[in-house]
């Protein structure tokens, strides 16, 4: 189906719709909420299958989208990046970091009637060691959770972890019943959520719709406002569009970016824009000459037109300019790595990138139009991509190819399926082939420790862990353990401000523009929010029932 | 035709597990691997390595084969990679909603194909008959992503008649089948006119005309009957390629088929599901082969298989 996207916008393209619309800042909140109504049924069109519903083995972000209805974890995090008290109202941490305590709520009962308490915790987490559930790398140096009374459950680790707190507010993270799990085993939860949260899950047709009930009980007095939310698997692009349109749909995601125009011009609906926590980014596979030189780095970095890429083929909506090399807005720690007055980092400077290739000996000779090194050898370079994305990465890649040729480097491109894209860049040193490869690196936890440790650290060359430049910064892995290790958020954050002026400096990759997220919802709705980390909480939404009448949406 | 049947019946088995066979070695010669894919991107070795223990991709080839051939034969489909479900039970609704689409969608083309190829046949060479053949030629040459788009912004999004598909009521019917039986009507009309056509100019239709017989008793009971052996054939292939799914049709219309789930499984390298799915695919082709040989001998009398 993705295949047909382009089809489809193009489509769009010719009937009208204009695609060059400036870049929007971002808005979180476009109407005022006012006074909460009750009742009412809320539609979700959401774009994948959500496959298991257990978190111990689901890694989709759609599943995670579909369990905030229903799940909760300890932490959460919130729209300014704050982890906030969930179901653990406090926290404290050792002196010597190894220790964290948590204060659990009391009064809170899963949807079987169970008690939430402590041994509920411990069991989840315990039993997520024993049986290796996927997040537990995420715990790294969990050893166990003890109880120490009936609301207060502590964590033990090997040595201090700093991204406990953010991990623990990833969605895979939620406590589900213990009785539900013992009693009927992982394969009956892979479709059966069994939570804390304001909805309890209701039907389930694989591949078509989910639908949750109101929880009486919720542990929030006088939540949630809605009586029903129903979650609609919708995989095409612009039937997602057309049913918010028709009002078949109350709220979408993952809108067409030739779409927005029109919709934003329709006054019963609000397209809201931000960016997400994934950067676009082309490894440079650093064992590769002249790739090893930081200097030819950076003058890669410089040939780009980051401007021109988010408006051609995002169409001005659907990237952002990247403030700081890998970390977006959304994660955690972040700190705005950009020189005063410049739109992005590395702005796009065409001249500096010809000037720093030519200090690093690469002139164009001959006048081909292709620069040659001091032997008259010329600069060329193989770039590979994956072309089955929804993504547009083929369409990145074929910007990068031309903005590189415009600097004098000869780049020919390789299109890969998907799955085989990823196992070809899954390979060591001595066995990776490319000698450039465009992948996007998202962090799910909105927290830096992820790419730190797992993508510009020197011990985590591929396949052990995902730096597959092969790049190696006795500085930037010092920075990578300290801050990995520093549980003040204060000091932590200097930590990453400094590994982040480190990449400036060596720029491994190239940096490319940050994919953002769109949320669509009918004016009605009221209370439904974007967050950056690909989620998009309606739990606490309401329907405005007089405005929807007027707007001619029956159901 | 008993004998047919059974043959037919027992040939089915040998062909499903030719078809898994192959499958399982398509999928092992293919790059990709699975457990790369459920880890994600950036995910640490030892979670890819965790996965690979845990769903077994790790165990020789063999033995996964072996494993997996003695599932199928005591009817067990394995669970899929993803959803940890059943494949039999991820397929079973999946393969209903399909059938639904194909049964609806085919018996239209069916009858539009027979009313329009019939009629453009009489009316060979005239206008009519041009009129039907640049339709159907439009119709061919729309694909079912711009017609079925068109018609849900048509009727879903402006006039706000009809939903945009589902199988929630009856409603969500009307466009998926009608958008995906013109398309095979447009294909089968023009074959239909064609083999009327060559009927039509048999000797006998030329006998039946000179001694008076109506012309729409011409065309109806001299020429069809005879035309019907290749009509069957193909309504029977179209049939059977609808079962299939389409997996075009069943994306926009947001139709939870065969075919889309195919190809979700094929690109998250979901071998159990794929493998079931394909083993299905082949199996219904197999019935509906076995369904246009039995009518081939009521249609035409020469026909006998014993």
């Amino acid at each position: 189906m993705d295949r047909l996207l382009p089809f489809i916008a193009l489509g769009l393209l010719l009937t009208g719709c204009n695609a060059t619309q400036p870049q929007d800042v971002a808005s979180t909140n476009p109407t005022p909420d006012g006074e909460p109504q009750y009742g009412g049924e809320l539609i979700y069109a959401m774009a994948a299958e959500t496959y298991s519903l257990f978190p111990g083995r689901q890694p989709s972000s759609t599943a995670h989208d579909a369990w905030l209805y229903a799940m909760e974890g300890l932490v959460e995090i919130n729209e300014d990046n704050e982890i906030i008290p969930w179901l653990a109202t406090a926290w404290e941490i050792s002196d010597d970091g190894r220790k964290t305590t948590f204060t659990l709520r009391e009064r809170v009962a899963f949807h079987d009637g169970t008690p939430f308490n402590a041994e509920a915790v411990a069991f989840v987490f315990n039993e997520a060691l024993a049986k290796n559930f996927i997040y537990v790398h995420m715990l790294e140096g969990l050893e166990e959770v003890t109880v120490d009374d009936a609301f207060t459950v502590t964590f033990h680790f090997e040595k201090p972890f700093a991204a406990l707190l953010s991990n623990l507010s990833h969605r895979s993270m939620v406590i589900f019943s213990p009785r539900a799990y013992r009693e009927n085993g992982e394969e009956w939860m892979a479709t059966n959520l069994v939570g804390t949260g304001p909805f309890i899950q209701d039907e389930q047709v694989r591949g078509e719709y989910l639908k949750f009930l109101k929880n009486d009980d919720y542990w929030q007095q006088g939540k949630p406002y809605l009586d029903r939310v129903t979650i609609r698997i919708v995989p095409d692009m612009s039937i997602r569009s057309a049913m918010l349109e028709a009002g078949e749909a109350d709220r979408t995601v993952l809108i067409n970016d030739f779409d927005i125009p029109r919709l934003r011009a329709d006054p019963r609906i609000n397209v809201r824009v931000i960016p997400s926590t994934r950067q676009y980014y082309v490894v440079l596979n650093h064992t590769v000459a002249p790739l090893d030189n930081p200097v030819v780095r950076r003058a890669f970095n410089y040939a780009m037109d980051k401007e021109g890429i988010v408006q051609s083929v995002f169409a001005g909506t659907g990237a952002f300019l990247s403030k700081a090399p890998v970390l977006s807005e959304g994660v955690v720690a972040f700190t705005d790595m950009r020189r005063p007055g410049e739109k992005t980092i590395f702005a796009y400077d065409p001249d500096r990138a010809r000037e720093l290739l030519g200090s690093a000996g690469f002139v164009d000779r001959d006048g081909d139009g292709v620069v040659e090194d001091g032997d008259g050898s010329p600069l060329r370079l193989s770039l590979w991509s994956p072309r089955a994305s929804a993504k547009s990465d083929d369409k990145v890649a074929q910007l990068v190819q031309s903005m590189l040729s415009e600097v004098g480097v000869a780049v020919e491109i390789r299109f890969w399926e998907n799955s085989a894209f990823g196992s070809a860049t899954n390979l060591g040193p001595e066995d990776a082939q490319y000698e450039m490869a465009l992948l996007s690196w998202g962090i799910p936890t909105a927290d830096p420790d992820e790419p730190m440790m797992m993508m510009t650290y020197s011990k985590a060359w591929k396949p052990i862990g995902a730096n597959r430049m092969f790049y190696a910064s006795e500085e930037v892995d010092r920075l990578t353990l300290l801050a990995h290790h520093e549980v003040d958020p204060a000091l932590r954050k200097e930590y990453v401000r400094l590994w982040t002026e480190e990449l400036l400096e060596d720029a491994p990759i190239i940096f490319l523009p940050t994919l953002a997220l769109n949320l669509g919802t009918r004016s009605y709705v009221h209370g439904d929010r974007i967050l950056a980390i690909d989620q998009y909480p309606a739990r606490f939404a309401w329907i405005d029932r007089a405005e929807m009448e007027r707007q001619g949406v029956r159901r | 035709m008993l004998r047919l049947v059974l043959g037919r019946l027992l040939f089915m088995v040998p062909a499903g597990l030719l078809v898994v066979t192959f499958l399982f070695g398509l999928f092992h010669f293919i790059p990709g691997d699975p457990a790369l894919l459920l880890a994600g991107d950036n995910a640490p070795a030892e979670v890819v390595e965790g996965i690979r223990e845990a769903y077994g991709f790790d165990r020789p080839l063999l033995v996964q084969y072996a494993t997996y051939m003695a599932k199928v034969l005591r009817g067990d489909l394995g669970v899929s990679n993803y959803s940890r479900e059943p494949v039999a039970s991820l397929i079973f609704p999946r393969v209903l909603n399909t059938a639904q689409l194909a049964f609806w969608s085919t018996g239209l083309a069916m009858i539009v194909s027979l009313i329009l190829g019939c009629t453009s046949a009489m009316f060979w060479g005239t206008k009519i008959d041009k009129v039907v053949t640049v339709v159907a030629l439009l119709g061919i040459c729309t694909p079912v992503f711009v017609s079925g788009l068109f018609a849900i912004f048509v009727f879903s999004v402006h006039f706000g008649l009809l939903p945009t598909g589902g199988l929630a009521s009856w409603r969500g019917f009307i466009l998926p089948v009608i958008t995906l039986g013109a398309f095979e009507a447009a294909v089968l009309t023009r074959m239909v006119r064609s083999t009327m056509v060559d009927a039509l100019g048999q000797g006998y239709i030329q006998t039946a005309r000179a001694k008076g017989v109506a012309e729409i008793a011409v065309v109806f009971k001299h020429a069809l009957p005879n035309a019907l052996l290749p009509i069957i054939t193909l309504f029977g292939l179209g049939f059977g390629a609808t079962l299939g799914g389409s997996v075009v049709t069943e994306t926009i219309f947001t139709w939870p088929g065969l075919g889309r789930m195919m190809v979700d499984s094929i690109l998250t390298r979901d071998l159990p599901v794929t493998q079931g799915a394909l083993l299905l695919f082949a199996l219904m082709f197999i019935a509906v082969n076995l369904i246009v040989d039995v009518l081939y001998a009521y249609v035409d009398p020469r026909i006998t298989y014993d």
